[in-house]
């Protein structure tokens, strides 16, 4: 397990995605490694306004010239992240990661992997795409959001597909680019004409965890869910984050997820 | 200058006033990375009840203005493994173990007192006295200052060890409540426990948590907090009592041994920051030197005025 660590990181550098999302690289001197699939919980600003630090995951570390680059993609939807969109370049942040466990990168028999991102669900598997591409890994990247302006990184995201031959479907529900409808539809289109996969990773909102969910009961797949469940301490102990198991067991999403294997998830969210 | 920074609340001695909360702090080992419990005044464990409880439905927390609502709805491992899993560690480390008890029965209380009666290591019993009573219809043990005394001596007969009860500020009366502990055989007070609230989401026109209320804690509870140290400090002063609510920093720190506390605890803080506890120390030494102050404890019930 790689050392948590709670460090004083400044805002590097910071990109719109689209016309509500951005991407934000965040430096510190200090050393830090982080696997696809974890997290950092943000102090996005001063005082007690917002009080609590926000979740998110982390889109790439990478060591350059004596900083650590930490990068995160967010989407704009309250008071924290409207604070990151607009702390200047340089601004100091607290940033306590990484958190949670992380995705199964390992090839797998039966396939390559296919990793399904929906909306501001993509970062933790950009992450893990450009990791495996990295590693030669196979995999194919669905990508949906709900319109073609929402569609985020597609460049970056085909371009890691494509170093291990795999290939970037995307999907958008109005139609306006990729494929139309939900990205989880596309995914079930390419699994009937005998596509398969080892392993299915997933990020994303929950109607299309639990649509995935489904579709990983019915053809038995082996599904990781990478969950969202609001936050309070990101560290075990609030238990403002728990999650329902099949066992019955409410444990704690920061510590024991966020990704969690779709059979290991109470049945309500295959139903 | 060196501060002196030991004290103590009663009976417990402590290596400094600065306790990590129970509900805030896990089971006292979670963030030892950032905050080693040996280094604490005190920790205080999340509210144990005889066996392991799941909680409250989703969603259980919600932030609000300079603070945050929660209906945990008292999940915990139980005290079995407590004392099984964490007991040994912490007393291994050299932590000082304050148990918080809670239960939705008197028996249920007396039974995880019972429990760490046979364990060594137990500083002292904190009893969250917030919940409801299913025996009385609901009640809760805090707001009816006869139960609470009965409750309090059920407890005491049960231990010679220190026994704290943490008040509600939730309750009619809380002097009353207070002197109900007292008369029952408490040795200190802790408050306060959170203040009951309400988010409410208004495009949906339903309430933010599941469970529909739940308490408040954070910077927004902390002048109702200090009001109320101050209050029970000066109907009975001769009995120690724990401040909480809302402490931050060091200075917020100082300000509840100012109203009369002997010791604080950090709650929601840890939250914000996993080495809040620990920073506070260090924040209220700071203070000390800065006024002045050669031992911590001379800043107890120094409120000046009248
Ligand atoms: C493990 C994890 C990883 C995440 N990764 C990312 C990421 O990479 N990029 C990203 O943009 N967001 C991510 N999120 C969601 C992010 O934490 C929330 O969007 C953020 O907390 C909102 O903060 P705010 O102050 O801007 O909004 P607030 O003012 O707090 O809330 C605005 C709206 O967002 C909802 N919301 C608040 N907190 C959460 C939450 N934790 N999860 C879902 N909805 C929430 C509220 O109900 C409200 O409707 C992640 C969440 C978790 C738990
Ligand atoms: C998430 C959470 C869980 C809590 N659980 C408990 C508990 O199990 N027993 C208890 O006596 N108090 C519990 N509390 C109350 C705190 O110990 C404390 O009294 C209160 O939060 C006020 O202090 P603060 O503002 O520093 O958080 C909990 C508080 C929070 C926020
Ligand atoms: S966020 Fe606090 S326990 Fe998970």
């Amino acid at each position: 397990m790689i050392a948590r660590r709670d460090l004083a990181v400044r805002v590097a550098a910071r990109t719109d995605l689209s016309p509500t999302c951005f991407r934000i690289a965040l430096a510190t001197p200090e050393p830090l490694a982080a696997a696809p699939g974890q997290f950092a919980m943000v102090a996005c600003g001063e005082g007690f306004d917002p009080l609590l630090r926000r979740a998110f995951s982390i889109a790439g570390v990478a060591r350059r010239e004596g900083h650590t680059l930490v990068e995160l993609m967010v989407k704009e939807v309250g008071r924290g992240s409207a604070l990151l969109r607009r702390a200047p370049l340089g601004a100091e942040l607290r940033l306590l990661a990484p958190l949670g466990n992380g995705f199964t990168l390992s090839p797998g028999e039966g396939g390559p992997l296919a990793l399904v991102a929906g909306g501001i669900g993509l970062p933790p598997l950009l992450f893990a795409a450009e990791r495996l591409a990295a590693q030669g890994v196979a995999f194919d990247l669905y990508l949906g959001a709900a319109t073609a302006a929402e569609l985020l990184e597609a460049e970056r995201c085909r371009r890691a597909a494509a170093a291990a031959g795999g290939e970037l479907v995307c999907a958008t529900d109005d139609g306006s680019a990729g494929e139309a409808g939900l990205v989880t539809a596309a995914l079930e289109r390419r699994l009937e004409t005998g596509r398969r996969y080892a392993r299915v990773l997933v990020c994303g909102p929950n109607p299309m965890l639990r649509a995935l969910a489904r579709l990983a009961r019915e053809r038995k797949l082996d599904a990781e869910l990478s969950l969202e469940e609001p936050m309070g301490c990101g560290v075990g102990v609030c238990l403002g984050c728990v999650v329902e198991l099949a066992d019955g067991r409410m444990v704690p999403s920061c510590k024991e997820g966020p990704v969690f294997p779709a059979s290991r998830l109470a049945a309500r969210w295959s139903e | 200058m060196s501060v002196r920074m030991a004290t103590s609340v009663g009976a417990v001695p402590l290596a400094n006033p600065v306790m990590a909360a129970s509900g805030t702090f896990g089971y006292g080992l979670d963030l030892i990375d950032f905050c080693p419990p040996e280094r604490l005044g005190a920790v205080v464990s999340k509210g144990l009840s005889p066996r392991p409880r799941p909680g409250n439905p989703m969603p259980r927390i919600v932030e609000t203005a300079a603070g945050m609502i929660n209906a945990i709805g008292l999940q915990n491992i139980g005290v079995e493994a407590f004392c099984r899993d964490a007991l040994p560690q912490l007393r291994a480390r050299g932590a000082v173990v304050v148990v918080n008890v809670f239960g939705a029965r008197m028996e249920e209380y007396l039974e995880v007192v019972a429990r760490c009666e046979r364990e060594a290591g137990v500083a002292a019993y904190e009893l969250n006295v917030s919940c409801p009573n299913v025996s009385a219809g609901g009640m809760e043990f805090g707001h009816d200052p006869a139960l609470l005394e009965t409750l309090t001596r059920r407890c005491r007969d049960a231990t010679r060890r220190p026994l704290w009860v943490k008040l509600s500020p939730n309750a009619p009366d809380l002097v009353a409540t207070a002197r109900a502990a007292v008369a029952g055989g408490a040795d200190a007070l802790t408050l306060i426990n959170t203040v009951r609230a309400m988010a409410i989401d208004a495009a949906a026109r339903r309430p933010v948590l599941a469970n529909g209320c739940g308490g408040l804690s954070g910077p927004a509870v902390k002048p109702i907090a200090l009001r109320m140290v101050w209050e029970v400090h000066r109907a009975l002063p001769e009995v120690p009592l724990v401040g909480i609510g809302g402490v931050e920093t060091g200075r917020d720190a100082a300000e509840f041994l100012l109203a009369g506390a002997s010791a604080v605890q950090v709650g929601t803080a840890t939250f914000r920051d996993p080495a809040a506890p620990l920073r506070i120390v260090a924040e209220l030494e700071r203070f000390c030197e800065t006024q002045g102050v050669a031992d911590v404890r001379d800043l107890i019930g120094g409120l000046q005025w009248r």
